[in-house]
């Protein structure tokens, strides 16, 4: 109802005053003009304070892009509110967001400002707030517009990046400028040996104390340093876990998605370059880039992407293109034989691949009303043992799989795999 | 699941239903006690006013309760009636308190701080009505002072009802 009406308080106080009064006087009773006397006060009052513009309301948050646990403000816009003295606002709950008030309920004065909500995403995703309820009533109460639905607003929940910080070198750097030590001599700052001078060698690199010793110039060689290529292969295909939000347990996705972001943004700070591929019922996929741009554009992907098994899916479809120079790292529960397949058939062609395990320890699967919970637990170990298989046969073709155990997850893992990548190999295909 | 009510809102809808049983037990006072029915009906009134505050339950309770009054004292003009006013406003604000917003919403301390105010102010007007009427009533009665008094009522009536005609239209 986006227009002024007459309250229910109005009414009972005039027909509660014009009742008194008018009995009094019929009857003769003026004790009735002493009951009533208040309630014709409050109405004449109601009544003159009579609203003349029509009210426009609408919220706005004040970020619409966060990351888990953060707050921002859903503000009230309210024009043409002269005549409003007291706001009325019901925001409706919405999943994995907190509101304070808890319940979303606020009422108060317009005279201390619109009542703003604050609000919290509790998990990474795409949130949808909840419908809002607007209600205006005018001094004394005598009028009210609404309430009025606004709201409805989508806030793009980017994963927390856990603080992730490794020391270890990328196994195979093949790019143009970075910081990863090359496994070829060039210009750089990593020292790698001392040779004798050839023609063509930069005067600043001669080691004049070697030199000097061997009567003869010689000359330092350093490694170059180069950028890597970072392939995250996310596992979207489902869900396992129950999930508490930014404080709470973690599904299977929760980790993926936060051992995701926390990679992408350790080798973006580094200066590699990051692709994404999501193997899901969205199939999002980000090209290989670098930067703080190209980072929220890996965080908004992982934020927005769809969960499920596509259609098709089967190893042929699951090329990812990833060509020498690059890592690739497997991000998932390991319960899907397609992404299993897709794993080894990386390793065979000799690419470095680290399998990271997110699998929550307690994880147990989502369970249809009316299934056996017997039947279903005996499913769900027997998905494991076969899980377990696929995570042994990996680690025979020699790809690690490691548990997401936050920061220092992988350093072992990678400097394992830079000194593979330095000895002669024989490619299987 | 809807919300629990707060302490707040269990008071306000407490005044609502206790405001009319006091405005309608104060006639005991001067000696006309009300019949079991009679207090029946007004809880029962009562109690669906408090539970909706919107509602026109508020409206019947008051007018059974003016009724009493006018009924059971007849030509009386007793200082207890300032009581039975201040149950009745009481409910009133009270209820306004309450249909501000959903049941479970946290009252407001500066609004309720307001309607304190407010109620209060109005309820000034009932022990300023009845000196008045005290100090006049062995006056000699103007002639036609009755027939104005009826027109002046049927004016407010009019004003009122023109007004609600017009409601909704800025």
């Amino acid at each position: 109802m986006k227009e002024w009406r007459a309250t229910s308080s109005l009414s009972r106080a005039l027909v509660v005053g014009v009742f008194g009064v008018g009995a009094a006087v019929l009857f003769g009773e003026p004790v009735l003009v002493v009951l009533t006397a208040p309630f014709v006060l409050a109405g004449a009052l109601g009544l003159v304070h009579r609203p003349t513009a029509a009210p426009r309301v609408s919220t706005r948050l004040d970020h619409v892009a966060l990351h888990e646990g953060q707050g921002t403000l859903s503000r009230l816009v309210l024009l043409e509110g002269d005549d409003v003295e007291h706001v009325t606002r019901v925001a409706a709950a919405s999943a994995y967001v907190a509101m304070h008030p808890a319940d979303g309920q606020v009422g108060r004065l317009l005279g201390e400002g619109p009542p703003d909500l604050e609000l919290s995403p509790r998990r990474w995703g795409r949130r949808m707030l909840g419908e809002e309820k607007v209600g205006l009533h005018t001094r004394w109460a005598g009028y009210r517009w609404g309430p009025v639905s606004v709201g409805g607003q989508e806030m793009r929940v980017l994963p927390v990046t856990a603080p992730f910080d490794s020391r270890a070198e990328a196994p195979q750097p093949l790019g143009v400028v970075g910081v990863h030590r090359s496994r070829r001599l060039g210009d750089g700052s990593e020292f790698a040996g001392i040779r004798p001078f050839q023609v063509g060698d930069r005067l600043r690199r001669i080691n004049w104390r070697v030199s000097l010793r061997a009567d003869a110039l010689h000359v330092e060689t350093t490694r170059a340093e180069e950028d890597s290529g970072v392939l995250l292969v996310v596992d979207a295909l489902a869900d396992h876990g129950r999930s508490g939000g930014a404080e709470g347990a973690a599904s299977s996705l929760d980790l993926t998605v936060r051992a995701a972001a926390a990679i992408a943004e350790h080798h973006v700070r580094n200066g590699d370059r990051v692709s994404l591929r999501v193997v899901g019922r969205g199939g999002e996929r980000v090209g290989y880039g670098s930067g703080k741009a190209h980072l929220r554009m890996l965080l908004g992907t992982l934020a927005g992407m769809r969960i499920g098994e596509p259609r098709g899916l089967d190893t042929e479809t699951m090329q990812f293109g990833v060509t020498g120079g690059t890592v690739v790292v497997v991000l998932s529960p390991m319960l899907a034989e397609s992404i299993g397949t897709a794993t080894a058939t990386m390793v065979r062609r000799g690419l470095p691949v680290l399998v990271i395990d997110t699998l929550p320890p307690g994880a147990a699967p989502a369970v249809a009303d009316g299934t056996d919970p017997v039947l279903a637990d005996l499913a769900w170990r027997m998905r494991k043992v076969e899980r377990e298989q696929v995570l042994g046969r990996l680690s025979t073709l020699g790809c690690p799989v490691v548990t997401w155990r936050g920061p220092g997850t992988v350093d072992d893992v990678m400097h394992r795999l830079a000194r593979r990548a330095q000895q002669p190999r024989v490619r299987a295909r | 699941m809807s919300p629990r009510p707060g302490a707040g809102q269990l008071v306000l809808r407490l005044l609502v239903l206790l405001g009319p049983l006091v405005a309608l037990l104060a006639t005991g006072l001067v000696g006309a006690v009300p019949a079991d029915w009679l207090i029946a009906l007004v809880a029962a009134l009562a109690v669906a006013f408090a539970a909706m505050p919107d509602s026109p339950f508020g409206t019947a309770v008051m007018v059974v309760v003016l009724a009493w009054w006018g009924i059971s004292l007849r030509d009386g003009l007793h200082p207890e009636a300032v009581i039975a006013a201040a149950g009745l406003v009481t409910a009133h604000v009270a209820a306004v308190l309450a249909s501000y917003g959903p049941g479970s919403m946290p009252l407001d301390r500066a609004v309720v701080g307001l309607w304190a105010v407010r109620g209060a102010a109005v309820l000034l007007a009932s022990p300023a009505v009845w000196a008045v009427a005290t100090v006049l009533r062995d006056q000699p009665e103007p002639p036609g002072i009755w027939v104005a008094g009826l027109a002046a009522a049927f004016v407010a009536t009019l004003v009122a009802a023109v007004s609600f005609q017009l409601d909704g239209r800025p």
